[in-house]
């Protein structure tokens, strides 16, 4: 791994090169909101000391609606090489995100070409967190606002400059022209590095989070706390780890496509019959706050939430996950555990 | 590699009424290539399911119902139901449809050489319970086993799937088969009563024997305690589940239980893999 | 300025849960960010001491009607808007007036946290609201707005913020007068010809990413299956494209007319700020203008198109400006 260092002089030319030679995805202001759009002039990158994209980066892999293939005639499934990208000021907690989805997605007998393909195809460029926000907590769950997981490569923001740290060979081509950082320039980062980690959440202990989940499971916790929950689908929508999707076809287009769904929703379990395994918001918010605190844990050793702080931000009722988990291991169990 | 989300192009070549009142059919599909039957049939293992793809309708999962030495084609056996299910009915022989499979893990049927298989199955679950079984009765796999014994219940005997079959296997004497309907009929010579209630009364053994449950969720529900109580240890009881399925190869999400997913990890489970895993079917 | 209006309800809530008439006080509570207030369901008088009212309070709590079981006696606290909402689902036959305990009073807007975000760079360590003015405090200073500035935009258009038929009326005096707004802002769209109409329309739906924040935040969306559920037949797709997202639009607000209270309930929910009440509005004056229907305000009057009579005269006016050929 090497460290460079790219000073605010020169940070103009390097980027208007990679927007050049690459499809560079930055965030970018629009009427409404901060988002990843393709960049074609360096003014449009909006990358603030605080703030995440409403929408996570996993949308350039994941898109909401993708086809999967056409089939007027000739089934053909569609295009699935793309020119190489540069997703450039990722937050640490997206960049954790994706490279949990890769768990999803990711399947020897089974694997997501559709995922795959775009992700083998895309650089990560990560900014390091140096003015954390209220919502963010991706340090309770094991993250961190400097944190690498995910990254080719990192910007770390000082004052004169950035110290860039390269994880992988396709990211190292990217900067060899730059000098190497030299040491005041790392301390200096480091040091940025335990100021802003010492105001952040304390990490939740995982095991000890699933343990308590999976002893609630039949309780009345889960009908407590989803008594606000509208069931609507803004928390999944914008979770840079959900995953979950539908797949139908399209028959004025004559397209087999995949949307996003949410397991917030009362008919993403509705069976044929008519029988509904979750029938009530109080099973569904049990489904979601599950998935993520504990059969994640139970899949892949990690938790499945990234502290990003979207679905807290937007969750129109304020429902916040943290809270949940919080509950959670108080609650009392009356009666004993299962 | 192939995309797993595309489906096998296949032919249907004979359809079968399986019930009197029309709402179960049979579809027996064949191939169009080659390759992709060699590939299907040296995989596939009874218990496992597809999901069959109508281009426009969309997609649903069902058990696969023949056994592979019954020749190159893959039988389903499908309820008339909603919007896909209806479409399929509605299908003639020669109409190309989709299948993606074989999906899901199957029965374990390698681990139970030399135990006694006591079969129960409800309805139109029956589907994999009878690949299986077929699978087994044939020359070359039988001796593989020590008894087999079947229960299946339907809610009349119209609704009674396979009939040629399940006759003959009343006559053969490599297996047992006890048939039951919920309220007496006329010329009915077998078992009146519900799956469980009848399972309590035949008392099957446990002893080196497998039990495998197939049926709609209420008489597994009602099943499973019963196999308990007769004394069937929960790593011996074994049951096929469903759930709404999309994509049925693990991605989207869909059809978990706790952190197990029905498409990949099932849809067969045992009794003490359930009990680990959240009650949620 | 806050505490009198908020004693008062405590303690009438409080009284109906010692007397045990009621079973649960449906109010709300502190959130867990400076900006944001959460539902709050109150059994015990221990629990009663968390209500709060105030201008974060966001969401129209007769939407909790639906949620609740049929025979459970529920007291809620009413705004114009809720209290109108819950007439008009009781009008519906969803709920049972006798049931139901209403403590009203009057509403003095409800706050439109986008226009706080607008004027301020950092983020927001916390709101206060003082007569006539709010106090945001971003970025280690004090910022101070005119309420009026930051009221959300349904509020500014609310021609009703005292509640009717409530059974407990807190008689602190609200910050809106009746009347102090109306929806003359309508008349700007009427005058647009069907392309700029349009222009707007599809403007405000392309940001639609269906996740349907709208539908359960409104407390008039109750139905078990959402046309856009069905799949036999299937209304309109569920993939993210523009006929989509207009179709789900247009068609709930069809589906609105003559029953949508304008408590804008909807916008504040949208992740992405669709505007939506725009198009309500706008049939609701129809309603209006044809039937002399306004929503929730009467206790015995039937929602004109839920009813049918043999008597009833079919009509319905054109007037100048309305239908642009």
């Amino acid at each position: 791994m090497s460290i460079k260092w790219l000073s605010n002089q020169d940070y103009e030319k390097l980027l208007s090169g990679l927007i050049r030679e690459y499809s560079l995805y930055a965030p970018c202001r629009s009427e409404k909101e901060l988002g990843f759009r393709l960049v074609e002039e360096i003014s449009q990158i909006a990358i603030e000391d605080s703030g995440n994209t409403r929408f996570p980066p996993k949308s350039l892999f994941f898109p909401q609606s993708e086809v999967l293939m056409k089939y007027n005639g000739i089934l053909h499934s569609v295009e699935k090489e793309e020119k190489r990208k540069i997703l450039f000021g990722v937050r640490p907690c997206d960049a954790r995100a994706m490279k949990l989805l890769d768990h999803a997605f990711n399947d020897e007998k089974a694997p997501d070409e559709y995922w795959q393909s775009k992700r083998d195809s895309a650089i990560v460029i990560s900014y390091a967190c140096i003015a954390p926000g209220g919502t963010c907590f991706c340090t309770m769950v094991g993250g961190s606002p400097f944190g690498t997981v995910g990254s080719d490569a990192q910007f770390v923001k000082l004052e004169d400059g950035f110290v860039i740290r390269i994880y992988s060979e396709q990211a190292e081509k990217l900067f060899t022209d730059l000098p190497d950082a030299q040491k005041k320039m790392t301390q200096a980062a480091n040091d940025l590095f335990d100021q802003v980690i010492n105001g952040m959440p304390a990490m939740v202990e995982k095991q000890q989070v699933h343990d308590k989940l999976l002893s609630l499971f039949e309780s009345d916790f889960w009908r407590e706390i989803s008594e606000s929950c509208l069931g609507c689908g803004v928390c999944t929508f914008l979770c840079p780890t959900c995953f979950c999707f539908d797949i139908v076809d399209e028959t004025l287009r004559k397209e087999r496509v995949r949307n996003w769904d949410s397991c917030m929703f009362r008919i993403y379990s509705l069976e044929a019959s008519g029988h509904n395994p979750r029938p009530t918001k109080s099973e569904r918010t049990r489904q979601r706050v599950m998935h993520k605190y504990a059969y994640w844990v139970d899949q892949i050793n990690e938790i499945g939430c990234t502290g990003c702080g979207r679905c807290v931000e937007f969750c129109p009722v304020n429902i916040d996950i943290r809270e949940i988990v919080e509950k959670a291991l108080h609650w009392e169990m009356i009666g004993g555990a299962k | 590699m192939k995309n797993c989300y595309e489906p096998i192009p296949m032919h249907i070549n004979r359809i079968v009424v399986e019930t009197t009142d029309s709402t179960l059919k049979s579809f027996e599909l064949t191939f169009d290539h080659e390759e992709d039957c060699r590939k299907f049939f040296a995989s596939y293992n009874p218990g496992q399911f597809s999901q069959l793809s109508i281009f426009g309708k969309g997609e649903a999962p069902f058990g696969i119902a023949s056994a592979a030495w019954e020749g190159d084609f893959v039988r389903f056996t499908v309820q008339k139901l909603g919007k896909f299910t209806s479409a399929i009915h509605s299908m003639h022989v020669g109409d190309r449809i989709g299948m993606r499979g074989p999906l899901g893990n199957g029965f374990p049927i390698d681990e139970w050489l030399g135990m006694n298989i006591l079969v129960i199955g409800g309805g139109c679950a029956f589907s994999t319970l009878y690949a299986m079984t077929k699978h087994m009765l044939h020359p070359s796999n039988r001796g593989n086993y020590a008894e087999i014994t079947a229960l299946y219940g339907t809610r009349n005997s119209g609704l009674c799937l396979y009939k040629p079959v399940i006759e003959e296997w009343h006559i053969r004497d490599d297996i047992v088969i006890h048939q039951a309907i919920d309220v007496q009929e006329e010329n009915w010579n077998y078992h009146v009563g519900y799956v469980p209630a009848v399972l309590e009364e035949l008392s099957p053994k446990p002893d080196n024997t497998v039990a495998v449950v197939c049926g709609p969720p209420v008489m597994t529900k009602f099943t499973l305690p019963i196999l308990t109580k007769l004394g069937f240890p929960d790593e011996r009881v074994y049951t096929s589940l469903e759930k709404r399925m999309k994509c049925g190869v693990g991605h989207c999400g869909r059809c978990n239980i706790g952190h197990k997913y029905v498409c990949k990890d099932g849809p067969v489970f045992t009794l003490s893999e359930l009990h680990e895993l959240p009650n949620e079917i | 300025m806050e505490n009198p209006r908020i004693q008062k309800i405590r303690a009438e809530a409080q009284k109906l849960l010692i007397e045990e008439k009621v079973d649960v006080v449906i109010g709300f509570k502190k959130g867990s960010l400076p900006s944001k207030m959460q539902p709050f369901f109150a059994s015990s008088v221990e629990e009663i001491e968390q209500l709060e009212l105030n201008g974060l309070c966001s969401n129209n709590l007769a939407v909790y009607l639906n949620h609740r079981s049929k025979g459970e006696r529920v007291a809620i606290i009413c705004r114009g808007c809720e209290s109108r909402a819950i007439q008009t689902l009781v009008l519906e036959n969803r709920h049972a007036r006798e049931n139901l305990t209403l403590i009203g009073i009057p509403c003095i807007g409800i706050l439109d946290i986008h226009k706080i975000e607008q004027k301020l760079q950092g983020s927001i360590s916390s709101i206060t609201e003082e007569e006539g003015q709010v106090v945001v405090v971003s970025g280690g200073r004090e910022h101070r707005f005119d309420r009026l500035d930051l009221l959300h935009d349904a509020c500014l258009h609310c021609e009703h913020p005292t509640p009717v038929n409530v059974d407990i009326m807190i008689d602190e005096a609200g910050w809106i007068p009746e009347n102090s707004f109306d929806k003359s802002y309508c008349q700007a769209f009427r005058l647009l010809n069907i392309a700029q109409r349009y222009e707007k329309f599809s403007h405000e739906t392309e940001r639609c990413i269906r996740c349907y924040a709208c539908r359960e935040a409104c407390p008039m969306c109750y139905c078990e299956e959402c046309f856009v559920d069905h799949s036999r037949p299937q209304w309109i797709e569920s993939t993210v494209e523009q006929a989509g997202q207009q179709a789900w639009h247009i068609i709930r607000a069809f589906h609105q007319t003559g029953r949508c209270v304008s408590c804008g309930a909807c916008e504040r929910a949208c992740p992405l700020e669709i505007k939506m009440t725009y198009l309500t509005d706008l049939l609701n004056q129809d309603m209006e203008r044809d039937y002399g229907f306004e929503v929730g305000m009467l206790p015995d009057q039937l929602p004109p198109f839920a009813t049918l009579s043999e008597t009833e005269e079919q009509f319905f006016h054109q007037q100048d400006g309305d239908h642009v050929h």
